[in-house]
């Protein structure tokens, strides 16, 4: 199988898995704050896509959200997030993903996000294209004031300064654009930008896990996408990801996000 | 003083394999003025370099020869379609939504030979015009030739000799042409779909499967021309029941559409009929659709299902559809039909083609040896 099959059986498999828990967590443990959680399914999850990807092949490097690095970077590794949007999954509202996505010199070059709930099943490769299903995902280039936008936030331990900061770029963008959405899961904004239901997709201090497959399909649909590892030991990422008028007309008005 | 012949002056948008090989035939040069329009930068260039094309028509076993001469072939946007007195598409179902603008022009014929009875009733909403009907051409058009004829005129192209029906509404177009009521074309729609489409793209995925180029090479293997035949009578026997269609006609139609995917004069390409086969695994389409209108009727799809699964192992980079060649490795049978084909697991055709996935892989694999 190729990376992509592989990395698609297993955002599948582990999809399975939690939509057959769906509704039955029976654990919940804090990590760094109130909103930032790890479930027993999350670690399930993991484990499935974790045991696809090895079984495909063996002694690859995985990053993955619950366990970190399985092996010295060499450059080339499997990222994984197993379940994004754990708040959501664990109040059962069904807006989560599995993402994976497969880095080569700091830049993904395949992602995979899927939700089970929806059947929705987005996949990426570089220079081949993005996919919704079967269907080939192309940007249109949808203005900032005639679309949906969403903001992802950095955790709330990262750098409370910050956060004042945040709310008010998502505050400025709420009200030039039909509405800015903190929607709890940023793999899935960056999917749903890639398919135009949004037109702007943005965040600060985000995990690496959580964006590297949504990035890749965004652009890979045409989107504009810029990002910027800024803490490569806690593996935080800034990133903006857009329409091109979207994209331009935001820079214009609140300056460089990233 | 004679009388000079005032020409009909037609437009037709695509100059492929019913536009250019089989629509001349039904506008005899004698009273038509042909003009083409075709976004495909090297075909309209060749087209208005040579400003003629050779069209052959199958007929009784041989080739009748027709040399089209026209009178411009331009790129979309370049035409005035208000200047002709009568329109023919044959763009594709997913191209002719770029011709709305041009439709909202005119208050002549407008015919598509789409493929899509949805198109008309669609179109004429979108436009806001009625003069959209909707034809079927009765043909199987190859949308090239064979080597001694291009090496005579490159733009050569064969089809068969075919019948079109068209909504009676369009009869002042006149040509070639069968136009008839809404019921005839109902019936004439329901052959197509169902016993002519249906199994022609299950012909066409078995040749892909065993490597074959035309159509008619794969007709030539007993066990493709039997699944071919058998997906037919599954059809028959469906179409019969739902669109109350006399046995008769329907025998009748099989064994024309039987001799006509094995025509060794039409060199009819495997790719052109295969191509994007998640369109034709749509849930109301020729694959997934006529299952399900099968089983409706009490008809157990056993062929149709080892069409369907040949269209799942299509594997052509070059497709527009070439990801399900990638979907259909990773994801298991269920996910596969769930996700991709949007079927539910409560459903029927669901439950059979899970039941038959491994043993149809079996069966095909039997055939591709």
């Amino acid at each position: 199988m190729t990376k992509l099959e592989v990395a698609i059986k297993a955002a599948v498999s582990s999809g399975d898995l939690l939509l057959n828990h769906y509704g039955a967590v029976k654990e919940v443990n804090d990590k760094e704050s109130l909103r930032d959680v790890v479930s027993d399914v999350d670690k399930l999850s993991e484990i499935k896509a974790m045991s696809i990807i090895e079984e495909n092949y063996p002694g690859c490097v995985i990053l993955s959200e619950e366990n970190g690095l399985n092996a010295p970077d060499s450059g080339e590794k499997w990222v994984i997030d197993a379940l994004d949007g754990t708040v959501n999954y664990i109040h059962n509202f069904p807006f989560y993903c599995v993402s994976i996505s497969y880095w080569v010199d700091d830049k993904p070059v395949i992602g995979v996000v899927y939700n089970p709930h929806s059947n929705e099943l987005f996949y990426a490769e570089k220079g081949v294209g993005a996919f919704l299903n079967q269907v080939k995902l192309s940007v249109q280039n949808c203005k900032l004031e005639n679309g949906l936008t969403a903001m992802a936030f950095s955790g709330k331990a990262y750098n409370p300064n910050m956060r004042t900061k945040e709310f008010e770029i998502f505050g400025k963008i709420n009200d030039i654009s039909q509405g800015c959405l903190r929607t709890g899961s940023a793999a899935m904004n960056l999917c749903y930008l890639a398919d135009g239901r949004f037109s702007l997709a943005l965040g600060k201090a985000n995990k690496v896990w959580d964006i590297g497959a949504g990035l890749l399909i965004a652009e890979e649909a045409g989107a504009m996408v810029e990002f910027n590892v800024i803490d490569k030991d806690k593996y935080l990422v800034n990133y903006i990801a857009g329409t091109k008028a979207s994209k331009e007309t935001i820079e214009a008005r609140l300056g460089a996000f990233i | 003083m004679g009388n000079k012949i005032v020409k009909k002056k037609i437009l037709i948008y695509g100059a492929g394999a019913i536009g250019r090989g089989y629509v001349p035939w039904i506008f005899p040069s004698d009273s038509y003025e042909l003009t083409f329009v075709e976004s495909n930068k090297r075909l309209r260039e060749a087209l208005k370099r040579q400003k003629k094309f050779t069209t052959y028509r199958t007929r009784n076993g041989k080739y009748e020869k027709l040399v089209c001469s026209f009178q411009e072939c331009f790129d979309l946007g370049e035409e005035s379609p208000e200047l002709y007195d009568g329109i023919i598409t044959a763009v594709g179902p997913r191209q002719v939504y770029s011709l709305i603008e041009a439709f909202s022009k005119v208050d002549c014929p407008i015919v598509l030979f789409e493929n899509d009875s949805r198109l008309p009733p669609e179109l004429r909403v979108l436009t806001g015009k009625d003069n959209i009907y909707f034809g079927i051409p009765d043909v199987i058009t190859s949308n090239t030739a064979p080597v001694n004829m291009l090496e005579i005129d490159p733009l050569s192209i064969v089809t068969e000799d075919g019948i079109s029906f068209v909504e009676d509404g369009a009869s002042s177009l006149g040509g070639n042409i069968s136009y008839v009521s809404k019921s005839e074309m109902k019936k004439q729609w329901a052959a197509k779909l169902y016993i002519h489409n249906t199994p022609h793209c299950i012909a066409a995925y078995l040749g892909a499967m065993c490597g074959y180029k035309y159509l008619h090479e794969g007709m030539n293997k007993k066990a493709i021309y039997d699944i071919v035949e058998g997906a037919m009578e599954e059809m028959g026997q469906a179409v019969v029941k739902l669109f109350d269609l006399d046995q008769e006609f329907v025998d009748w139609y099989s064994a024309k559409e039987l001799a006509r995917f094995s025509n060794i004069l039409l060199y009819d390409p495997i790719l052109r009929v295969a191509r994007e086969p998640f369109r034709k695994l749509g849930l109301q389409d020729r694959l997934i659709g006529a299952s399900q209108l099968a089983l409706s009727t009490g008809v157990i799809p056993e062929k149709l299902i080892l069409g369907i699964m040949t269209a799942f192992m299509y594997d052509e980079s070059s497709d527009e559809d070439f990801n399900i060649r990638i979907l259909i490795n990773s994801l298991d049978p269920k996910n596969f039909l769930k996700i991709i084909i949007g079927l539910k697991s409560h459903e029927a055709l669901y439950k059979l083609i899970v039941k038959k996935w491994n043993n149809s892989i079996e069966i095909l694999g039997d055939i591709k040896k």
